[in-house]
């Protein structure tokens, strides 16, 4: 524009006063937002009296998955089981301590010697929220939709893989319900009271005539539970306010009567930052999915951080043992032995989750550790293996043998932010005795495509399972039902495999029941060494320091029935 | 006339062919089955065969490609993309939940942006401090450099986190929608700043400009008379690149503020492999596009003389 209107503009001298005002301007805005972000963080709360629970209050609790669909016989996610778990109850309750399978709206149950037939006792005084009686037709109604799924309403067999080979529900009277089985199935009985993905939670005999469609209004959906449904806003929220005259929760709990909270809002926050910075700002009051980099700044600021791992088994190593070079024990065992579990939980884990010692998460019935034996870093054991094995190491220090490379591909899901870098340290402690381990971990989405061929493609499937019975380890490596290693009909591994692991559901005597899941773990861990488990992961939740009684359940998602607030506001 | 707008409308109705046919043969060519997601990936050996089996008839997924493309096809000709595999909802009843929702966002966002475009290309022409032309000239490649999902987090960590101003997440009517309008329209308004600066500039230089001038009006009145007017044409051509700007914008937007939209949604589907929504949705988007290309073709000629000049002689 060097024009001759420019030249004649740019020739008088432009007025002074602006640069100053500008930059005044700007000092301003800077001083401002520097102490907007330092001032930041909510005032201390005085009144944290520590008296008995309070009455009253709103629970404003953030996380990360919303509910897809207010149906708590659909939903897999963590939002979708919390929800259930809090508006609908179930049959039993377990006891996250011990394990035990304790009452709830059965009082009693017995089941016959082969296991195929658990008769439940139900309680007389339950009713659901609109009014209706809680019976043994409403049982029998719910657990045949559950498990048969209903084509001409759209509702999906969602709990057929709980209990596999359900053959129909007997009410010999209003408060007996025997659920039948074609075979043998101790897991029945910890099935009936699983907390997590899809769960038999029970549900009025008008929500069970609806489609799945019309499932989708919150207002319909009718259980016995200690809160009912206010408000479902799909992607955001979820809200749900006390059912007055509840008295019903596991005895296991020891609270009497209604919910503490007057209301419970479930915030839905994909951001990580947002979730903490919401939580520091008191706009939330707690939040799950707590970043494992945000645990230690919450504590230091007075929040409580509280936890509880996944019950179920370990993150862990499935080997392919059809395909080379983990068709090879020695390979198996010297990956078993040959990576740093102390360099992993420095380095990678905080102090709320935990180096696997085993197949199982400890807090499984039947858990033993093995912390001193299989799953101990013992490199030089583990290059004797390969040593004898006939493995010699090659010229780039990856170990050959026929001139084939010991290179061990791994499939796995980045789904926890730990899992990589976990994983990343295993790959560089192999690498020194030789192994090489090639990582793909991808979210769900690809996981689940590259899964399509797990048998022929992935020496190792990396992955876990959330279920609070030792019969996770049948589940996962019977050749019968999950068959995880792939192991080969015909070969004496399957036979061994066979014999062991379809035992544990053939008896639910505690001590036989135990006998079963060591010897399950000593096959799937030692004899066969089919896993590698790495570490045990752990459900996280920040709260103030007002929250009191979040409970973590077996399966480790959350009840509210018992939870209050100091202030009751 | 007649002859070019039939030209325009047959042409957006196969772009959003097309794409419903796209979606369909990618969403196909995947190997993963979206059965398998509605299960936990630990227990997916688990499950028994037949249960899949009763799954995926329920959906459809058995029918053979060409019959469950050519059903699929007739009833998206009725406005009916299926149901939604991870809820049971309806796809035409998700999609019209949240639309609502992502259209005030986008709307907002784009008056927004269109009032910082022309806001920094009438300082860059009337400052007669270089200085100042240079920053603001520099603003809208700045603005499209930075990503949202750190503008968002920062303006939820001053205006939300620290001073309280705004709330960070949900929707609690005007007060959630201006830090996520503001985070949106930034980089929208990058292109269309750029493109008005340049023809701001341009204008400013023509021979008319001179006259006036020589005429004796002052700067301001050149400004918003003349060039302001001649100048704001080009703006409109990019209508359509600016609606993809919104529409990519309002995945992260509604992620980091947590705000139900169709952005949002588009992702969870896409994670979960939900071919029917994801179907619907990018059929959706694609009309959409069509259209917006379709009117500002429509409404061209209408805005522009010249051209009306020129359709008649190109269709003849």
């Amino acid at each position: 524009m060097s024009d001759l209107r420019s030249t004649i503009e740019n020739a008088a001298r432009p007025r002074r006063k602006w640069p100053w005002l500008a930059g005044g301007i700007a000092v301003v805005l800077v001083a401002g937002i520097v102490f907007a972000v330092t001032r930041g963080g909510r005032d201390a709360d005085a009144s944290a009296g520590d008296g008995g629970p309070v009455r009253g209050g709103t629970l404003e609790f953030a996380l990360l998955d919303f509910q897809r669909s207010p149906d708590p016989h659909w939903g897999g996610n963590y939002a979708e089981s919390i929800v259930s778990n809090n508006i609908a109850d179930k049959l039993v309750w377990q006891d996250p301590d011990t394990g035990e399978i304790t009452p709830w709206l059965a009082e009693s149950w017995d089941y016959n010697a082969d296991l195929t037939r658990f008769t439940f006792h139900l309680r007389e005084d339950v009713t659901f929220s609109d009014g209706t009686p809680f019976d043994s037709a409403v049982v029998k109604a719910n657990y045949d939709q559950f498990i048969r799924g209903d084509e001409k309403l759209g509702i999906l067999p969602n709990g057929a893989r709980l209990f596999p080979g359900y053959l129909g529900t007997d009410t010999p009277d209003p408060y007996t319900a025997v659920l039948r089985f074609e075979k043998p199935l101790a897991s029945a009985l910890q099935a009936a009271s699983i907390t997590s993905n899809q769960q038999p939670v029970i549900l009025a005999l008008s929500t069970l005539k609806l489609s799945a469609d019309e499932r989708t209004d919150p207002k319909k959906v009718i259980g016995t539970g200690p809160f009912v449904y206010e408000s479902w806003e799909q992607q955001v929220k979820t809200v749900l306010v006390k059912r007055a005259g509840y008295n019903w929760s596991p005895p296991a709990l020891h609270h009497q009567g209604e919910a503490y909270l007057d209301r419970v809002v479930f915030n839905t926050i994909p951001e990580a930052s947002v979730r903490t910075g919401s939580l520091v700002s008191g706009t939330v009051d707690a939040t799950l999915d707590v970043g494992t980099t945000d645990e230690q700044p919450l504590r230091d600021q007075g929040f409580k951080v509280i936890y509880r791992g996944v019950s179920g088994s370990a993150i862990r190593f499935d080997f392919n043992t059809s395909l080379f070079p983990t068709n090879d024990l020695a390979v198996r065992k010297a990956i078993q032995r040959g990576w740093n579990r102390e360099t992993v939980e420095k380095t990678v884990l905080t102090g709320s989750y935990s180096i696997a010692t085993s197949i199982l998460e400890p807090s499984v019935p039947g858990y033993a550790d093995y912390s001193g034996s299989v799953l101990k870093y013992d490199p030089d054991g583990a290059k004797r293996l390969l040593d004898e094995a006939g493995w010699v190491p090659g010229a780039d220090g990856i170990r050959e043998k026929d001139g084939k490379k010991l290179v061990v591909k791994l499939l796995g899901i980045n789904n926890l932010v730990v899992n990589k870098p976990a994983y990343e340290s295993i790959q560089q402690d192999l690498k020194q005795i030789g192994i090489d381990l090639q990582l793909t971990v991808v979210p769900i989405p690809d996981n689940t495509a590259l899964r399509a061929k797990a048998k022929t493609d992935w020496n190792i499937s990396a992955a876990n399972s959330s279920r609070n019975d030792p019969s996770v380890l049948s589940l996962s490596y019977s050749p019968l039902l999950g068959n995880g290693s792939w192991l080969e009909e015909g070969t004496p591994a399957y036979d061994r495999a066979v014999a062991v692991l379809p035992k544990l559901e053939t008896t639910l005597d505690p001590a036989t029941r135990a006998r079963y899941a060591k010897e399950g773990q000593d096959l799937v861990l030692d004899e066969l060494a089919l896993t590698n488990p790495v570490y045990n992961p752990s459900q996280v939740i920040a709260h103030a320091d007002d929250v009191h009684g979040i409970v973590f359940d077996a399966q480790s998602r959350n009840h509210f029935v018992d939870t209050w607030k100091s202030a009751g506001r | 006339m007649l002859r070019y707008a039939a030209l325009k409308v047959g042409r957006a109705a196969f772009v959003v062919w097309a794409a419903f046919t796209l979606t369909f043969v990618l969403l196909f060519v995947i190997p993963a089955d979206p059965v398998d997601l509605l299960f936990d990936p630990a227990e997916l050996n688990t499950v028994p065969p037949e249960v899949r089996e009763q799954i995926a008839d329920s959906y459809g997924f058995n029918e053979p490609v060409v019959v469950q493309y050519l059903d699929r096809l007739g009833h998206a000709l009725r406005g009916d993309f299926g149901t939604s595999v991870q809820s049971g909802r309806s796809v035409s009843a998700a999609i019209a939940d949240v639309l609502p929702h992502t259209l005030l966002l986008s709307a907002g966002a784009l008056v927004l942006a269109v009032l910082i475009a022309f806001g920094i290309a009438l300082v860059a022409t009337s400052t007669r401090h270089p200085w100042l032309r240079n920053l603001v000239e520099s603003l809208p490649t700045a603005s499209v450099s930075v990503p949202v999902f750190l503008s968002g987090i920062l303006f939820l960590q001053i205006f939300s986190f620290g001073l309280g101003w705004f709330p960070s997440f949900g929707d609690q009517g005007w007060r959630s929608l201006v830090l996520p309008l503001v985070t949106l329209a930034i980089p929208v308004s990058g292109p269309i700043a750029q493109l008005l600066v340049r023809s701001f500039a341009a204008e400013l230089g023509a021979g008319y400009v001179t006259t006036s001038w020589a005429k004796g009006a002052t700067r301001a009145r050149i400004i918003v008379g003349d060039v302001f007017r001649n100048a704001s044409l080009p703006a409109l051509t990019i209508a359509g690149i600016t609606f993809g700007n919104l529409v990519a914008g309002s995945v992260i937007i509604e992620t980091v503020f947590a705000r139900k939209g169709i952005g949002r949604m588009t992702q969870t589907a896409i994670n979960t492999l939900d071919t029917p929504l994801v179907q619907g949705v990018v059929v959706f988007v694609a009309a959409s596009f069509a259209l917006i290309n379709l009117i500002v073709d429509l409404i061209y000629p209408l805005l522009d003389p010249r051209l009306r000049a020129i359709i008649p002689a190109a269709a003849a």
